[in-house]
């Protein structure tokens, strides 16, 4: 068999890349290994119904005539019609730092600002200038690392404040600890605060559904349980892959979506990069009965908390760091068609090592699960109000759930610190998108997938 | 292909690609990028479209050759002569 194309991981970004391919050149084929489409955004059974994975929110809310918003730049890319996807806003969310101070954030940027001008007035006009920064910088431009925080400080002379809007871009897109780098601080400021957050009426299934159907309409072949053992090449060509069955199949071009020392390790080859502290992040589902209400902050879509004297956004020592993390309520967005469930989700970061360790003990990885629901219960009760009696099933997912199932080094969502912008490991013919690459989120992966493929594969086919 | 026909597919392609896109002000000799604020990703659009449609391979380093209408029908015109 001979591919032009052939894509490696059926996230996001490579269905998004497949399906860019696929509209001019049909005969792309893409391997998942695993059994689902998806990667880290994707979906399970249980209870008779659908859980999702991944999707809290979808960050780049754009209205239709913005043309050059990334998430119709990524329609018209992807020839997907708005109408398709049926999407609903936001209904508001909040950065918490308890016994501290709290801002509320929709998906229109003058109730922050509206905030920030009451509740921290000294900052006020700092707040205006770095917005002013933000819209002008070019974060694709190739720099040095330049400290976000830094730079927030420079401009709001205020720890709190820094943290604070620091908090949720860094939960919804930082693969480093404790800072960010200015490019992905503009990106993920702009992709949260200045344009928002909505999600499909559907689950993630029906996206990916959607995504798989188009691209699979336009000839275009995906092969699931498919796993890749090696990439065939001789020098820096490549020539195919040899699949764990012992197939062989040959193709022009690759697209590797796994990350770049997965992708490194399939060329018997190691990258070389410094080793950085993956972050890995726990996160439990709790499924309340319909009929329940909460006390407090019902509305909210996001909060985005802390409790400890600064935030900290690091590696924890211990299994799981309660201080700080997200609260999602995926029912909490705009004119929603019927959601014939409600949830509490929590998420914080985690030790992927610590977990490691558990595992090897037979009965202690499943109760420090149960464990972590346990402690997780209380964080999210002391801001929504006690809710413990109307949970209906509960679930949660470790850093070693996401590797088993996405196949990321120590289950690490946002992949190795170190990014490769351009999509370039040094061969002729394959390149990297998805996570490794650096754009973040649903959009930004989707977004990644099709500008690798734009840049480096679709003229050359 | 006549020279209006080559207009007219160029014009059929980008309204494919933006149907909002405004073709009353549009100036044949400036550049359409910046006419009908298309990005560079959309402008890949217009080549790949042109080999799907017209089997044209159309090499990177002329990319530029295609960057005003009048441009788009000059090159292409020895191109598309059979079509």
């Amino acid at each position: 068999m001979h591919v032009p194309l052939l894509i490696i991981g059926g996230g996001l970004s490579g269905l998004a890349a497949a399906l860019r391919t696929a509209r001019f050149v049909p005969d792309v084929l893409l391997l998942e290994k695993h059994s689902r489409i998806g990667g880290l955004n994707s979906y399970y059974y249980r209870n008779n119904r659908l859980f999702e994975t991944g999707l809290h929110a979808i960050t780049n809310y754009a209205p239709p005539k913005v043309k050059n918003a990334p998430l119709n730049r990524l329609l018209r890319q992807l020839k997907i019609k708005r109408s398709e996807l049926d999407l609903h806003e936001q209904n508001q969310s909040e950065i918490r730092f308890l016994g501290r101070e709290s801002l509320l954030f929709s998906n229109n940027f003058s109730l922050l600002e509206s905030q920030i001008a009451d509740k921290f007035p000294a900052s006020c006009q700092g707040f205006l200038k770095l917005k002013e920064l933000i819209e002008q910088y070019d974060p694709f431009k190739p720099l040095p690392f330049i400290s976000a925080k830094k730079i927030l400080m420079e401009h709001l002379h205020d720890d709190l404040l820094t943290d604070m809007l620091l908090c949720p871009l860094m939960y919804y897109g930082s693969s480093i600890e404790n800072d960010m780098d200015l490019g992905q601080f503009v990106i993920m400021f702009k992709a949260i605060f200045l344009e928002g957050m909505f999600r499909p009426g559907g689950t993630i299934k029906d996206l990916l559904d959607l995504l798989q159907k188009h691209y699979t309409d336009h000839g275009g072949s995906i092969r699931t349980q498919a796993g890749v053992q090696r990439i065939l090449h001789s020098g820096n060509r490549i020539h195919g892959v040899l699949l764990s069955n012992g197939e062989e199949i040959l193709c022009d071009h690759i697209l590797s979506t796994i990350g770049s020392e997965e992708t490194f390790a399939l060329l018997d080859k190691v990258s070389g990069y410094k080793i950085l502290p993956r972050l890995g992040f726990v996160e439990t589902i709790f499924e309340l009965k319909e009929d329940s209400t909460l006390k407090h902050s019902h509305d909210r879509t996001i909060i985005f908390f802390n409790s400890a004297d600064r935030f900290s956004y690091q590696q924890p020592q211990t299994l799981v760091d309660f201080k700080s993390g997200v609260i999602c309520m995926p029912q909490n967005f705009q004119n929603l068609p019927g959601v014939p469930f409600k949830e509490v989700r929590t998420t914080h970061l985690a030790n992927y090592s610590e977990w490691q360790n558990l595992q090897k003990e037979n009965n202690s990885y499943s109760s420090a699960k149960e464990e972590t629901a346990l402690s997780s219960l209380p964080v999210a009760e002391k801001i929504l109000g006690n809710f413990a009696q109307n949970i209906v099933y509960h679930d949660t997912f470790t850093p070693l759930t996401i590797e088993r199932y996405t196949s990321k080094i120590n289950g690490a969502i946002y992949g190795n610190p170190i990014k490769i912008k351009n999509g370039d490991i040094g061969y002729d013919n394959l390149y990297l998108a998805g996570t490794d690459q650096g754009f973040l989120g649903i959009i930004g992966s989707m977004l990644s997938g099709v500008s690798i493929v734009n840049q480096h594969i679709l003229p050359r086919l | 292909m006549t020279r209006n026909a080559i207009k007219d597919l160029i014009l059929e392609i980008i309204e494919d690609i933006d149907e909002d896109a405004d073709f009353d002000t549009l100036q044949a000799d400036k550049p359409l990028r910046d006419q009908l604020d298309l990005d560079s990703m959309d402008f890949l659009d217009i080549v790949m479209e042109l080999r799907k449609r017209h089997k044209l391979q159309i090499p990177e380093e002329d990319y530029p050759e295609l960057a005003t209408l009048d441009s788009c029908v000059n090159y292409l015109e020895p191109l598309l002569a059979d079509a």
